[in-house]
């Protein structure tokens, strides 16, 4: 089972899809706390009913709250601290996957030589496990573009890889 | 606590703000100062929104700078119809799952 460190991007995009419960159950999903502090503080989640998706899997323990060792890098452009904590973290756990839908954090991760994803292609792979259904995906990509505002080129990319899902 | 700033506008503008301020029954300096500020802060986000579109800015970055937090920033993403600054390569070099 492939495991995740979420950046704040990540966990809020699969939560506005609906799909973030989803992810949890195929893959292990971790966060460091400053993360989860940008996300699901108690402010949050009394206003957001989608941090509360996140409030209740870290109840749940689906998500897990993991923190990185100490920085040993200089990154190569500011980042901010939770950015920097999945980074780092990714760095020290091994076979894990940053999920981050930052292009700043996407270019410290190419430069660190950690892998990464976006939030369409999670869903493309949760599709693709067969734990939902290519419509669901399908939703859940559309739901990127309106209310995640990935670019159409970008959304209409992972419908192609959609459709080559075999179910 | 202010500073005394001068500066030049054109008349017709001057005319304008005059009859605002004539009409509403308002103080004219404090009432500049507010228009002022109130561009000044709009200005500010546009040009914050666009350093984060060409990637100078994380979307938490851009979160901490404007005060807002990253589920209104979305938003507000979607409000001024700009995107993420994830390009179509960061996706396409993106990794695979294992189940």
């Amino acid at each position: 089972m492939a495991l995740i460190v979420a950046d704040s991007s990540a966990l809020i995009l699969l939560s506005k899809t609906g799909l973030l419960r989803d992810c949890c159950a195929v893959y292990r999903v971790v966060a460091p706390a400053s993360v989860i502090a940008e996300v699901a503080s108690k402010e949050l989640i009394r206003k957001f009913p989608d941090a509360r998706v996140i409030a209740d899997l870290l109840n749940e323990n689906r998500i897990r709250v993991k923190n990185p060792g100490k920085s040993r890098f200089r990154f190569p452009a500011s980042l901010h601290r939770g950015e920097k904590d999945a980074l780092l973290l990714a760095w020290d756990t091994a076979g894990s996957v940053l999920a981050t839908d930052d292009g700043k954090a996407i270019k410290a991760a190419k430069w660190i030589g950690i892998s990464y994803i976006v939030t369409p292609k999670i869903v493309v792979e949760i599709a693709r496990s067969g734990h939902i259904s290519r419509e669901r995906a399908r939703d859940g990509i559309e739901r990127l573009g309106v209310l995640g505002r990935y670019s159409p080129d970008i959304i209409a990319h992972a419908l192609i890889q959609l459709s080559e899902v075999k179910q | 606590m202010t500073k005394l700033t001068t500066i030049r506008l054109p008349e017709d503008l001057v005319e304008e703000i005059d009859e605002v301020v004539r009409n509403g029954n308002l103080e004219r300096s404090s009432y500049l100062r507010e228009i002022l500020k109130k561009g000044f802060l709009l200005d500010k986000q546009e040009r914050l929104f666009q350093q984060y579109a060409a990637g100078e800015y994380s979307l938490s970055e851009l979160s901490r700078e404007l005060k807002m937090d990253p589920w209104t920033l979305l938003d507000a993403l979607r409000s001024k119809h700009l995107h993420l600054n994830v390009r179509l390569e960061d996706f396409l070099d993106s990794s695979g799952l294992s189940t």
